[in-house]
């Protein structure tokens, strides 16, 4: 069956996606974009980017915004104030609808869009490789009967068949999958490039209802971008005296810049913006050289974002709710990445807003979800779950190994080799965790249990191989064998993603929280396994090289080694190092020694063959260390 | 013999079938078209690998170019002249447009100003450059009317 697109056809630009292998993905235009301004020159049939730069030369043909005038009469109150800015020619047609006149000729705001559409479909077209006929397309909440109808149309004339005109709140709704959460009752903050709507959405019959919407149809990022030139200018003017904004070419220098810099502000604490020659001064090229903070930028747009709460509050009363019974908020549009703006939505409904999915891409998103619902394909598509957190085992030191890390899409499996820690350990546990800590005793324990029966040999020598699986429904199985005997032993954990929300959020923060303190217990701890495991190998070095090397060195390296036994359990990281590297340093003397005396020699190499007594080890674990004392070589067996 | 309530199971079976198949030769589908996409997009990546840099680069290089030709100093022509080697040998030209007819394909036009010809560029205020043929920044220029008309800026 053919694929449905969602599109949120809007006033500032547009965006198109659709469901591809279950889950919604923004499809780029022809000039590699993920929005296509809604800008159209009807005449010579051009679209987005390229008739956005021709706005200046041919203001009359150039048509934005025609959002505005969708499905309206030309008596509108809103068209008489929209009249008088828009530069293109609106005149009253049929039935006294709005219609654009451009060149002579008349066009209806459904043709103009229709144009928009036309090169959404292409643009899909070229992507999917397969013709598109049917879409889902988004209008604001408060559109009417016949603003819908205009949409509809628009959508007919682009060779489109509309299977559904869906609310944009309602949209970023869906793209958060907030009605299988069950989410009542959501509130959808909306800020554009132009305007600013608010909805109030509850939920009933699996259906999201538009309970009350509000907002200020002539407030968007804009305004706020207008608000930092201005700023720029004045704090040029006042240390030059010269107005950037009379210059053209230096009025477009700083916009670009403007606009740059309210984007690195969303991430960054402070910027520069540095704008060398932008002028002529009396004396010479002037440049504009000044620092923005991100607190002096909040201030200077403060008063913008504080116009958007009234209309909340507006909307609120008019949906009879207190902000406290709001379960979800959405984010959508450009400008709500602004920290400020976040953080004064969250103030206000006291709730952390839904903003992870992109706010320019989100309504389309919404769209996608939607136009996946009625071709069936997300109706009772197999929902892959993903591991909320990660799944590991317990490793030497109480250290927490990961195997398949959080947020990985399910059924998944991954193995790996594991080791004994000490000499002549028949049989390892497997201790399976769930959690982001480094530290296994941190994080909650599945399941445990011991797998025996290997063959004794040297600490290192053995693999048993570990393998998690999971499946499509969350079961998480844990098998781990022995590769040389091909003893095997499991254990079956059901509901390994199920942990609820909370639990989630609990420990995800918890794990930000000690994460400084976590890493450098996690380093002591590596740092006191390889000292063990430097001591292990000193004092198998002497027992191979102890004809071979004089009393000093032997002196020497003993000692070494029982300082740094002595500080095994206690030492801080540091002195764990140092002492390891002391070691490890008259270690090499053993070497040059016993390369030396190997020629004089030659009939003493055969250490590792020697037979000696095997330890019995009986099931020692992994994390345990190994009897140091005691040390026997012991023979690999395969 | 198969009893009613059988044959509405059977029924049933048959229609599961149908739709896990129907899912599951669209997944595939999905699948392939995304692996035909990889290689398309792996070899427009490793092509324009360098696109986003230069794109940041550009408003650099527009202030040293600017400084050049201001400041007039030999070894500062010669280190931007460099530079423009450099963005030749990744496949970077500059978009001509000097006397051309205006288009909005290539150009953005910052301002009408009153010309000769119609619609045509008289100056370049920031130059636009192409990358592989394809428009990667697009040069802003005045543009050029007989006859002026009033025109709101932006």
């Amino acid at each position: 069956m053919a694929k449905i697109i969602g599109i949120d056809l809007g006033t500032t630009n547009s965006c198109v996606a659709v469901m591809e292998g279950g889950s919604p993905k923004v499809i780029h235009s022809a000039e590699g974009r993920n929005v296509i301004p809604s800008v159209v020159d009807p005449i010579k049939r051009i679209v987005g980017d390229v008739a956005k730069r021709q706005m200046v030369i041919n203001p009359k043909s150039t048509v934005f915004s025609v959002k505005r005038l969708m499905g309206r009469k030309f008596s509108d109150k809103s068209v008489e104030i929209d009249a008088k800015w828009l530069p293109y020619s609106i005149k009253s047609g049929r039935d006294n609808m709005v219609t654009v006149e451009v060149g002579g000729k008349t066009f209806t705001p459904q043709e103009i869009s229709a144009q928009i559409l036309q090169k959404i479909k292409s643009d899909a077209e070229n992507y999917l490789g397969e013709k598109v006929v049917e879409a889902v397309i988004t209008v604001p909440a408060y559109f009417d009967d016949s603003q819908r109808q205009a949409t509809k149309q628009a959508g007919e004339i682009a060779g489109l068949i509309v299977k559904r005109i869906l609310n944009e709140p309602t949209a970023a709704a869906l793209a958060y999958g907030l009605d299988k959460k069950h989410a009542h009752t959501v509130a959808v903050y909306d800020l554009g490039g132009g305007t600013f709507d608010i909805s109030i959405l509850e939920l009933g019959e699996g259906v999201y209802e538009v309970k009350a919407t509000n907002g200020d149809t002539h407030l968007g990022g804009d305004d706020f971008d207008k608000k930092i030139i201005d700023f720029l200018a004045d704090e040029f003017k006042k240390e030059n005296g010269v107005d950037l904004r009379k210059d053209v070419q230096a009025l477009q220098r700083l916009r670009d810049a403007s606009e740059k810099a309210k984007i690195e502000l969303s991430s960054s604490l402070e910027t520069e913006i540095n704008l060398p020659f932008i002028t002529q001064g009396k004396e010479g090229p002037l440049h504009l050289v000044m620092k923005l903070t991100r607190a002096k930028l909040e201030s200077i747009i403060e008063d913008l974002i504080k116009k958007t709460i009234t209309p909340v509050e507006a909307c609120l009363k008019d949906a009879k709710i207190t902000k406290d019974k709001i379960d979800e908020i959405v984010l959508v549009g450009g400008m709500t990445r602004m920290p400020k703006v976040i953080e004064v939505v969250q103030n206000f409904f006291g709730k952390e807003p839904n903003r992870s999915v992109n706010p320019d891409e989100v309504v389309a998103v919404g769209a996608a979800v939607q136009a996946g619902v009625l071709t069936g394909e997300v109706k009772d598509v197999v929902l892959l779950d993903v591991t909320p957190l990660t799944l590991g085992v317990e490793t030497l030191g109480g250290v927490m190994t990961a195997l398949i890390t959080r947020n990985t899409t399910v059924p998944t499996s991954k193995s790996e080799i594991f080791s004994t820690a000490a000499d002549n350990q028949t049989s390892v546990e497997i201790n399976v965790l769930q959690g982001e800590r480094p530290m296994a005793a941190d994080n909650k324990s599945l399941g445990r249990f011991i797998l025996d029966g290997i063959p004794p040999a040297p600490r290192g020598i053995p693999q048993v191989e570990v393998m998690f699986d999971i499946d499509a429904s969350g079961i998480l199985n844990v098998h781990a064998k022995d590769k040389a005997t091909g003893r095997s032993q499991s254990i079956k954990i059901t509901g390994s993603t199920g942990l609820s929300k909370e639990e989630i959020e609990k420990m995800t923060k918890e794990a930000e929280a000690h994460a400084s303190e976590d890493s450098s217990k996690k380093e002591k701890i590596e740092a006191r396994n390889k000292a063990d495991n430097m001591v292990y190998v000193a004092e198998k070095s002497l027992q191979d090289a102890k004809d071979k090397v004089t009393d000093d060195i032997k002196k020497e390296v003993e000692e070494k080694i029982s300082a740094l036994k002595s500080i095994l359990e206690t030492g801080t990281k540091e002195d764990l190092e140092a002492k390891t590297k002391d070691l490890s340093d008259s270690l090499q003397k053993i070497g040059q020694a016993m390369y030396q005396k190997q020629p004089s020699q030659p009939a003493d190499q055969a250490s590792g063959s020697k037979e000696e007594k095997v330890e019995e080890a009986n099931g020692e674990k992994k994390k345990e260390k190994g009897k140091k004392e005691d040390v026997q070589e012991g023979e690999v067996v395969s | 013999m198969k009893s009613k309530h059988d044959a509405v199971k059977v029924n049933q079976t048959t229609q599961e079938n149908v739709e896990w198949k129907d899912k599951y030769l669209r997944a595939l589908a999905d699948y392939q078209n995304l692996e035909k996409r990889i290689s398309e997009t792996r070899s427009h990546d490793v092509k324009f690998a360098a696109r986003n840099l230069i794109v940041m680069l550009l408003p650099a290089i527009d202030d040293l170019e600017k400084a050049a030709i201001l400041l007039k100093n030999e070894g500062l022509n010669l280190a931007v002249r460099k530079l423009e080697e450099v963005l030749k040998r990744e496949q970077v030209e500059k978009i001509e447009v000097l006397g051309n007819k205006y288009d909005p394909h290539t150009m953005e036009c910052v301002e009408v100003v009153e010309g000769q010809e119609d619609d045509k560029v008289t100056e370049e205020i920031r130059p636009g450059y192409k990358m592989f043929g394809q428009v990667i920044r697009a040069t802003q220029v005045k543009v050029g009317r007989k006859k002026l008309e009033k025109v709101l800026p932006r």
